[in-house]
Formats: C-alpha cells, structure tokens, sequence
C-alpha cells in the first residue's frame, strides 16, 4: 500500500545519506598531514605528564585501533566495524577512558534538555501562532513582535542573557553545572529536586527561542488557511467555527512538521551551544573539551551521534507527515 | 520599484545594517589602538571615555577596539562566506534546473545528500583537519557547506522559467547555454538570489560563531564569536564582568536581527502586490475588521531560527 | 407554484480603505418555487456578490449596508449589524462555490464533511446515520458510494464539482445558490452537472437555484429565468426564451449578440462589441418581462 511504500523509500534514503556521512566522517579527519597519532603522542610527551614506556603503549594502542598502518580501505572497513558493533574507541585526552563511557554520561544531560525544549517549545509555539492567527488584534501583534524577536536571536545569546541577568545578577537560579557540588547523580527525589534548578536556564533558553520561530510560522500558515475556500465554504453550509479550526490546523500543521525536520540541526547544534554557557555537562562540554584537545574519537563520535540523530528526526517527521497528508504517499506512489 | 511604498520594516534594517557597516569600516580608525594591545589588567571595570569604554577583557586588552575589530572580522567571514555559498548554488540551481536530464539527477542528488547531512558537522570536521584555521579558510569552508539549498531553490525556479516561451526565442536565435542562463534566465530569479544572500550572510555569521564558541575559531584574528569563547573560558559571566560578553552578544544579536528584518522586508520590496497604501489607508477610518480581512489577504514571510542549516521559511515559501 | 425567495433592495458595498465600490446597487430579486434563475453578465457586474449576499456569507470587506430576504414567511435583515443565524446557512439558503475545487479540504475525507455538516445541524446525530443518509443521496444522484471514502485530490474534477452539489444540499436547503458551477468543467462534465441539478430540483432536493455564471448558453439549458445585471443593477429580466431571443435593454442586446453558438442563424450576424462601462446603457430604465 501508498504508505509502506513511501516508508519504504524514506528508510532506503536515510540508509544512503548514512553511509555518506560515515564515509566523511571517517575520511575527513584523516585528510590532516601526518599521524594524528604521533601529533597526540608528541603533545603528551611534551607535556611531560606521561613516561617514556607509557607513551610507547599508548601509541601501540592506538595505531592498532585504527590500523593506520593499514591501507586507507581497510582502515575504512575496521571503522565501519566499529560502528556497527557500537564501539567508537578510545579517547586520546582522557585516556585509556572509553569513548563509549565519556558519551554515556554525557548524553543523558544533553537529551534531558533538547527533548522536552524540541517538543515543548513546537507545541507551544503552534499554539500561541494559531491563537494569535484567530483572535486577532493586539493579541497577535504583541505575539507576532515578541516571537519575531526570539526567533532572530541566536540561541546561545539568549542563553548568555539569561544566565547573567537571572542567575549572576538576580542570583535566582544556580550559575552553571548540572547538579549542586558534591551531589552525585542517583535516581532519588532529592537529587532530582536540585538538578531541576540546574535545568531551568539551560531549557528556557531554548525553548523561548524555538516557541518565537514556531509561533511565527504557525501564525502565518494559519493566516493563510483561514482566507481558504474550504473554510468559506464550511462557513457556508452553517458548520460550528468549532468544527472549521480543526479543519485549519490540520492543515497549518503540515507546513510545521516539514519545518521541524528542517531546522533539527540547527536546534541540536544550539543546544549544545547553549550547553558550553551554562558548563552544563552535556554533549556540547565535552565536543569542546574534545576540541581542545584534539581528541579524534570522542569528536568523530559525537559528530556521527549528531548526524543519526538528525537523520533519525528527519525520518520520524516524514513518517508523521506521511500519516498525516494523504497527498504526500499518493505522489509518492504515483497515485493521480 | 518606487521607494514610497517601502515598509518602515527596511528603513529601520536597513538603517541598523548601515550603522553596524560603519562600525566596522570607521571603528578601527577612530578606535585607534590595537586591538592586542595590553592595556591594563584582568577584566578592569569601564571607564569614561577612550579606550576604557568597555573596559579590559582577560588579556588586559580593550573590549572596545576588541569589539569594533571583532565586527569587522565577523561580517568579513560573514559576507565572504554567504557570497561564496550564494554563487555556487546558483551555479548549480541554474544548470541543473535548465539543463535537466542526467546532469540534473546528479546534481540533485548531490544536493539532496548534501541537504540531509547536518552541515555543522562537515565543518566541524573539516576545521578539526585543517592545519592553519584563518578567516578565508574559514569562510571557504563554511561557504562550501552553506550552498546546498540555495541549489535547490534555485533550480526549482530555473526549471519553471525554462518552459516560458522567450527561453525558445532565445535558442532559436542562436543564443549560447551560458548566454541564455545569464540574460534571460537569470534576471527572474534575481530578487530572489539577493533575498537568499542575505539569509546566507546572517546564516554564516552565526555559523561563525558557532564555531570559534566552540574553539574553531580563526586563530589569527578577533571575532565576535573569540571573543565570546574567551569571555565564556575565563569565567566573565560568573565573575559579573559584563563588559566582556555583553557587547559582543548584543551586537551578533544585532547583525542577525537586522538581516532577518530586512530579508523580511525585501519580501515586499520585490512583491509590491505585499505593499499597502499607508498613506491612503490612514485618511479612512477602517473598522478592526475591514483591517483584518485586508491585512490578512497578505501572507507574511519571516526568517526564522533555523539559519544554521536551512532557513525554515524563506522566498520558496512566499505564496 | 407561490413565491419561494423574496430578497428586497439589497445594497452591497466594499469598503477598500478609501474607495468604496458599489457592488451591488439596491436590487430586488424574487424567485417561484421549481424555478432556476439564471444570473448572467460580465464579470464585475455584481452578480457573485450578490450571489454571496444572497446565500448569507458576505464578510468584510463586503458590507451589506441594506436589504432583506424572506423565505417560507420568515423575515431575514440583512442589512447593517443584522445576526445572521447560523443554521440558516446549509439549511434554508445553501451555497455552491465558484471553484469547488478547492473548497474540500485535502486533508480530510469525504465523509469528514458530510458528517460534520449534519451534525452542525443536528447535534444527536450519530456517524453512522450521517453516513447513511449521504450514501442514499449520493446513489440515488448516480454517485459511487466510496465517494465518501475518497480524499479530494482521489477524484476527478467533475466529480468532485457533483461531489460538492450534493453535500451542499445534504440539508435540503430551499434555495440553492450555484456560483459558477461550470465554469471549470469540460462540456460532457457540465451537461451531467446540469442534469444533475435538474433531477434534484425535480425531486424536491431543493426548491429553487439561482444560477450564477457568464455563460450564457449553460443559462439556456438551465434556467428557465434569466436576470442580466451590470454594474450592480439589474438591467433586464424575464423567461429565458424573450430574454435570449427578443432582449430589449440596450446592454442584454449587446450581451446576448456577443455570443457564438453554433447555430445557423449566427451564421450571418456580426458580433458588436461595447466598451467597458457606458453611461447610456446604465441609465437605461430596467426591462421587466412578465
């Protein structure tokens, strides 16, 4: 049937857009001269913090890891290996700790904040545009200036505001971190209680800015639904406005769900933005530290979980639409 | 396109974008110090007037000249690299739209796996790599990163405009491929392209800053995006001292701002069917509801958040 | 056959923010019962406005500065501030739109509507029931039943145009007002359309349509009233045959000379034509066949 089949080819082109970027992800970093293995190796050498013998199994270890004495191909082939088998490595900053291990404590934060931001500020904001698009007025001037505003601000600036007006200055919530010093993280009310206060600037900062975006645009679809025939027509044979506005934003919706997969990146990459303000220790605190440390894995995996993550939100909002729009699976299928 | 009808909208972008132009331009001239000159010790409170206006930052330099430099850096990577994204795509949108056949298909798909893969991590990777990271290197990379949807658009357009009948009177006259993308093709998609650079240019701005937050900066020069990773590094935001990361926030946010207003804005310019007659309007008392029924007879389009992959509403959503 | 419409001295104006158009100009309409007017002229002659008006969804920036409309002995303003019941609209006076196209929204089935139409007129009614007595109306009509299962973009544009006659006449309004019914459909799909219509008028469906259109050989086959309008008045009117064959006013001679049908008799006319607005013919006093 027209769905499965649409299904069909979307899951098909992720699959391809996938190994794409596993292709770059991997050649990419290799494109420097010289051994990045060396160059870390050199660098800790000269730091002087590791011995002679310890540099010597380091560097074993990690030529072994990526083969680098190995064809480009086969190195390619061990990567793909790795990847699938769930397996990035070996950090070079924070060494012998697993890639694996750094990205498992880091995600969690990151999620905690980007999903509840993604999906409330998407809701909210349709929300606020589509009352504003019906009641008109002051309402939707007001709203249409404010969402104008936050949706043009750059996420992290935002964050930078808030963090010195509402926590420097007004002392109301905590400067940074994620949960209060000497606190460890446990599944118990009490930890659960102060991490909240950690979460609120980090997630306002966020969501404010995607509700201004989401509001604008649902505002103007819902503008433009309501001048539609079918509304006319609907006015005309006596249906309740009750019954119309479901008609409308249904409709206003689509537009929405396309945007949403569109502008994915872009939150993600706020996110952790956004993350590096508040020393909250998510994703984006440890790409930085990566960052400076030249540290390869713990970057390529990060960039590779930021490509399937991206890809992964794509997908699901093809799907939704595809639920949603009949038209979408019949073009797709070729129906008329 | 008579200037009467221009919303206040582009006067008040435009404005801002000139003053901020200014700034950059005649600052470092007024400013007059170099921007790595130490001038006096870890982030010193302002003080009137001079060099002093903004105080230090962490390396005892002026926050004013750091910040004047600092946009004039940030608007170069920000023009070049939008310039650069901007010509490439509509290379690309112009042949593959008007040529069609497999040449299309290629550069479609291209475009299409470009489109999906998140451009923030090819850059990433990219200045990772790269052995020198300065300004031009930085702009090439993320011009090369930024074109893929002005591709699309673009080509969408140019395949529309290929079947309108003065394209035929073109190749029946002899004309050459490249002749006919430049003068009969090129000129309808034109309001658009300067529309579509102008998001390109905010777009890269913040992709700048994105990155040099993140530690890829340009290791040579100070941008706005520096000089926010130094402020965030060395703790100005919790010490309280404001002068280090507050004018560089607020004037990226002032760059975005104003060219989103005015991308907003060229919408009408280029649309006049969007234009109202303020003037006319003024004289009659219109009741809220004959307001409404007019005003809404006009879809708005904005920029939007989203600059750093694709804008989520841009001319190709203009109804 | 009594009197089924009666709309008096309607005046419809747009306010456009410093030119207000007149649209439609004090007219009086009446229309018996089994009757099809048909109400023809250019376009900007008034006659969708008054179409609108008529079928009760004018909205600003169109102003209904004055007029009323009774039916079955009920007295309806229509001008000013008058409240305008919304039950009226799909029940007593119905609406088939200019480009019904469009007028299903494409993301949601057949059956959504007819089910959301009937019970906006009648809150206990359950799906099934709503579902029912659409599907015996639309095979009665000559419509497949999965119709009602279909998404707008699944059928065809006659059969979408048919689709919407009858959800707009699902509630057995008393007067049906067709805008242009046929104006997008290939020969064969209007002569089904119109037949169509005929068939429900005979069944009593409705009681009476006021056929809106600038096609004038449709109106020939259709309505056995013709009204020609220009510029907000109604210029001429009367039984289809004086109309067509002897008009009278000035501008229904023009009207009615422009038109090329294949019949001998045009053979050897010449076509005149008229420039857009002529004082002459708008002073002329209006025409009334009885």
């Amino acid at each position: 049937m027209a769905l499965a089949k649409y299904l069909g080819r979307k899951l098909a082109w992720t699959v391809v857009v996938f190994f794409v970027a596993l292709v770059l992800n991997f050649l990419l970093p290799r494109l420097i001269p010289g051994n990045p293995v060396d160059a870390i190796v050199g660098q800790l050498a000269r730091g002087g913090g590791t011995g002679g013998e310890q540099l010597q199994q380091v560097h074993e270890h990690f030529m072994e890891e990526f083969g680098l004495n190995k064809p480009l191909w086969q190195q390619f082939f061990i990567y793909v290996g790795h990847v699938l088998t769930g397996d990035f490595g070996t950090s070079f900053g924070q060494y012998p700790a697993s890639v694996n291990h750094l990205i498992g404590q880091a995600l969690p934060w990151s999620v905690a904040i980007q999903l509840p931001a993604i999906v409330v500020g998407w809701c909210i904001g349709n929300m606020l545009g589509a009352i504003a698009a019906f009641k008109g007025g002051w309402l939707d001037r007001g709203a249409f200036v404010s969402s104008l505003f936050f949706s043009s601000v750059p996420p992290f600036a935002l964050a930078i505001l808030l963090l010195f007006v509402v926590a420097v200055k007004g002392g109301v919530l905590p400067v940074g971190g994620a949960y209060s010093f000497g606190l460890s993280p446990e599944w118990s009310a009490a930890f659960f209680g102060d991490a909240i206060t950690y979460f609120w600037l980090p997630f306002w900062s966020l969501v404010l800015v995607f509700i201004g975006g989401q509001a604008v645009g649902m505002r103007s679809m819902a503008i433009y639904e309501l001048g539609s025939d079918y509304v006319n027509y609907n006015r005309g044979l006596g249906v309740r406005d009750g019954i119309t506005v479901r008609y409308i934003f249904r409709n206003a919706m689509l537009p929405q769900f396309t945007g949403l997969g569109l502008s994915i990146a872009a939150l993600i990459s706020g996110g952790l933005i956004t993350e590096l303000v508040f020393s909250y220790p998510g994703l984006g605190t440890l790409l930085f530290n990566a960052i400076g440390q030249n540290d390869y894995p713990v970057i390529q995996a990060i960039t590779l979980l930021i490509t399937l993550a991206v890809l992964f939100a794509n997908f699901a909002v093809d799907v939704l639409t595809g639920f949603i729009d009949p038209r979408i699976r019949a073009a797709q299928s070729g129906e008329r | 396109m008579s200037l009467r009808g221009l919303s206040p909208r582009f006067w008040i972008s435009a404005t801002l974008i000139i003053v901020i132009v200014l700034i950059a331009l005649l600052g470092p001239l007024l400013v007059s110090i170099d921007p790595n000159a130490t001038i006096g010790g870890l982030y010193d409170r302002p003080r009137c007037c001079g060099t002093m206006l903004l105080g230090t930052d962490n390396e005892g330099q002026s926050v004013l000249a750091n910040l004047v430099y600092g946009t004039r850096t940030s608007l170069i990577v920000g023009l070049l690299a939008g310039v650069i994204a901007t010509v490439i795509g509509l290379l690309i949108g112009l042949v593959s739209g008007y040529r069609g056949g497999w040449i299309d298909d290629l550069l479609t798909a291209v475009t299409n796996v470009g489109l999906a893969i998140p451009a923030i991590v090819v850059i990433i990777l990219v200045s990772v790599s790269l052995p020198k990271r300065n300004i031009y290197t930085l702009a090439l990379v993320i011009g090369l990163t930024a074109w893929f949807w002005v591709a699309r658009a673009v080509r969408a357009q140019a395949s529309s405009v290929r079947t309108r009948e003065h394209i035929d009177v073109a190749r029946l006259s002899g004309a050459g491929f490249w002749s006919i993308l430049a003068r009969d093709i090129l000129p309808y998609l034109l309001s658009y392209v300067v529309m579509a650079a102008v998001l390109q240019v905010s777009g890269a701005i913040l992709f700048e800053s994105t990155l040099s937050l993140l530690g890829l900066g340009p290791g040579d020069a100070t941008s706005l995006g520096t000089m926010l990773y130094w402020a965030i590094a060395w703790g100005s935001v919790r010490t309280g001292a404001w002068w280090a990361f507050v004018p560089p926030t607020l004037m990226l946010t002032l760059i975005v701002f104003s060219l989103l207003l005015l991308q907003s804005s060229l919408n009408e310019v280029f649309n006049p069917r969007l234009r109202r007659g303020r003037a006319a309007r003024k004289k009659t008392k219109l009741s809220a509801a004959d307001e409404e029924a007019i005003e809404r007879s006009r879809p708005e389009v904005v920029g939007a958040a989203g600059l750093l992959e694709t804008p989520a509403s841009s001319g190709t959503e203009a109804r | 056959m009594g009197t089924l419409v009666d709309a008096r001295n309607i005046r419809g104006v747009y306010y456009l923010g410093g030119k207000d158009l007149v649209a439609v100009d004090d007219v009086s309409v009446r229309i018996e019962e089994g009757e099809v007017l048909g109400l023809a002229g250019e376009s900007g002659s008034g006659k969708t406005t008054l179409g609108s008006i008529i079928s009760l969804i004018a909205r600003p920036p169109l102003h209904v500065e004055q007029g009323t409309l009774e039916i079955d002995g009920k007295v309806q303003e229509l001008g000013g501030d008058a409240k305008i019941p919304r039950t009226w609209r799909g029940a007593v006076v119905s609406m088939l739109p200019q480009g019904a196209m469009n007028s299903l929204s494409p993301t949601k089935r057949v059956r959504h509507l007819v089910y959301d139409v009937l019970r906006s007129h009648d809150r206990k009614i359950t799906k099934d029931e709503a579902l029912d007595r659409a599907r015996e109306r639309i095979t009665t009509l000559g419509l497949p039943a999965r119709v009602l299962d279909a998404y707008p973009h699944q059928l065809s544009g006659g059969m979408k145009q048919r689709t919407v006659t009858i959800i707009s006449t699902l509630l057995n309004p008393r007067l049906l007002v067709a805008d242009e019914p046929t104006s997008a459909l290939d020969v064969t799909s209007q002569k089904i359309l119109i037949e169509m219509l005929l068939e429900m008028l005979d069944k009593k469906i409705m009681s009476g349509v006021i056929f809106v259109t600038h096609d004038l050989p449709v109106l020939r086959t259709v309505a056995s009233k013709i009204a020609v309008m220009y510029e907000g008045r109604i210029v001429e009117r009367g039984p289809t045959e004086v109309m067509v064959d002897h008009p009278q006013h000035p501008y229904t001679q023009a009207l009615m000379s422009s038109v090329l049908a294949p019949e001998p008799k045009y053979t050897r006319t010449r076509i005149e034509g008229m420039s857009s607005f002529d004082r002459k013919l708008f002073n002329a006093p209006e025409v009334i066949h009885r």
